[in-house]
């Protein structure tokens, strides 16, 4: 199971995260991503490590756990 | 009940035979003299016998969240580990915790040597930050010979520096702020080693517990969770002031009269309900109903009066505490603020919406508990004072003078 977490202290709501991967993540009134459920689906998931590179911040963290 | 007035005004009650509080009463500070008259040595016991004994007695962490003591120290790894006293009493409506460590400095340090010898450790550091418990602690260590182990450190003022992250980081010399990632204290601690972290007040009782062992220290208290709870009383109150009761006492009993007027428990985190009905001192229970003892603050304001005037004060103060580390949290606490007053001066229904969507963007979405804790003080008031809030909306205000119970740091009484 692949999951997905903003590190709030890091977010700086460049709001790219939103724009590669808008299949899952949306931005607030005040440009940071809200993340529809933590969980990613497996076809999402090559996306999801995209955007996480792609944070300026370093503040998404797309981690593999067992589950 | 004992009332005595204590000298920094904070008045200090007992319901029946005080135990963490014993002497305070006729003594104001229980010196070590006293406190072995009244106490003995400190017992140290073995870390299986602490751990099952406060699984007996259900010891629940003092310091909002309400943990299992015994589940945080069978969490600690064995090897070098050090042990943590969080006095650092950030809850501006609380005043228990200094009021301990000022007045019962030696119970506290009794409790941490209890600790630290279960856990093989002498390593011990008390964070503080009000002046007058740090000299109590200070003078306490000077005035005994077994604590060469322990350092009392002075920690910044601030809702969220108090939080035992942000002092882990803080006593690291990272800053008194909560970090990015939910590290626990049992993992990286102070010194980046495990740390048996928790709030004074456990340590208090673990002190209490391995002296009188499990039978006597539940001669008092509920079932469910026996000994006894310190409080904070605020306002229309039975006797304001910090207050020792048995754990599963109704609240009504701290709280006579006014049927059906609003409470706020826990603090400025907590949740504000508009009966008691049968609610109980048990945090479990209390837990389950959504309205959690948290630092132990319970307030009501006067008959009367306009709650929202202090809802709004108290919304504001919420979102000027925020760390500013995380966005929604930074921008999002202001702008419930925003709403609240705007909803205190009579705006509408929109308004209301808009207070919902933004209680949804900012719950869980910061680094530490602030966010969620504000939320959970605006969202409970919103619901548990509906018709104060009609009568705004209808009139602009309810005519009724200001409520000024909830006490603010920076002198707002
Ligand atoms: S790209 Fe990174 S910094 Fe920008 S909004 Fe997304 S998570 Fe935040
Ligand atoms: S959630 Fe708020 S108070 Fe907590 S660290 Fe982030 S900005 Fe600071």
């Amino acid at each position: 199971m692949t999951t997905i977490e903003v590190d709030w202290t890091r977010c700086d709501a460049h709001g790219l995260c939103s724009r590669l991967l808008p299949e899952k993540i949306s931005l607030d009134e005040w440009g940071y991503p809200i993340i529809d459920g933590r969980v990613v689906d497996p076809a999402l998931v090559q996306a999801a490590r995209k955007a996480a590179m792609a944070c300026p911040a370093l503040a998404l963290r797309v981690e593999r756990g067992a589950m | 009940m004992t009332v005595i007035a204590d000298p920094s005004q904070t008045t200090v009650h007992t319901f029946g035979a005080p135990r963490l509080l014993a002497g305070v009463a006729e003594l104001g500070r229980v010196d070590l003299g006293h406190h072995v008259a009244l106490h003995g040595e400190p017992v140290l016991r073995r870390r299986s016998w602490l751990s099952g004994a406060t699984r007996d007695v259900n010891l629940l962490g003092r310091g909002g969240a309400g943990f299992p003591v015994a589940d945080k120290l069978d969490a600690m790894p064995s090897g070098r580990v050090n042990v943590l006293v969080n006095g650092s009493e950030s809850e501006p409506a609380s005043r228990k915790d200094r009021t301990l460590m000022s007045s019962a400095p030696h119970l506290v340090l009794d409790g941490a040597l209890v600790a630290a010898h279960a856990l093989g450790s002498s390593d011990i550091t008390i964070a503080v930050h009000d002046q007058r418990s740090y000299e109590s602690l200070m003078l306490a260590s000077q005035e005994r010979r077994d604590t060469a182990g322990v350092r009392i450190v002075r920690t910044p003022d601030g809702f969220v520096a108090g939080e035992i992250r942000s002092v882990i980081n803080g006593l690291n010399g990272e800053g008194y702020m909560p970090g990015g990632r939910r590290i626990l204290p049992h993992h990286h601690g102070v010194d980046a080693r495990p740390s048996f972290a928790s709030n004074v007040e456990t340590f208090a009782h673990l002190a209490l517990l391995s002296r009188l062992g499990v039978a006597d220290y539940a001669r008092t208290g509920s079932t469910s969770e026996p000994g006894t709870s310190l409080l904070t009383l605020i306002g229309d109150v039975g006797g304001p002031g910090v207050v020792e009761v048995p754990n599963g006492i109704p609240l009504a009993s701290l709280l006579p009269g006014q049927a059906d007027a609003p409470v706020l428990i826990g603090g400025y985190h907590g949740t504000w309900v508009r009966s008691l009905g049968g609610l109980a001192l048990d945090r479990v229970a209390l837990r389950a109903v959504g309205a959690p003892l948290g630092a132990g603050v319970i307030a009501r304001p006067y008959a009367g009066t306009c709650v929202l005037t202090e809802v709004v004060r108290v919304s504001n103060w919420l979102a000027s505490e925020s760390a500013g580390q995380c966005g929604p949290c930074f921008f999002g606490l202001p702008a419930l603020a925003d709403d609240v007053a705007a909803l205190a001066a009579g705006a509408g229904a929109d308004r209301l919406q808009s207070l919902a969507r933004r209680v949804s963007l900012v719950r869980g979405r910061g680094a530490c508990a602030h966010p969620d804790g504000s939320v959970q003080f605006i969202s409970s008031a919103i619901s548990a004072l509906g018709d104060e809030f009609e009568a705004h909306a209808r009139y602009g205000s309810c005519g009724r003078p200001p409520s000024d119970v909830l006490p603010l740091p920076g002198g707002v009484a």
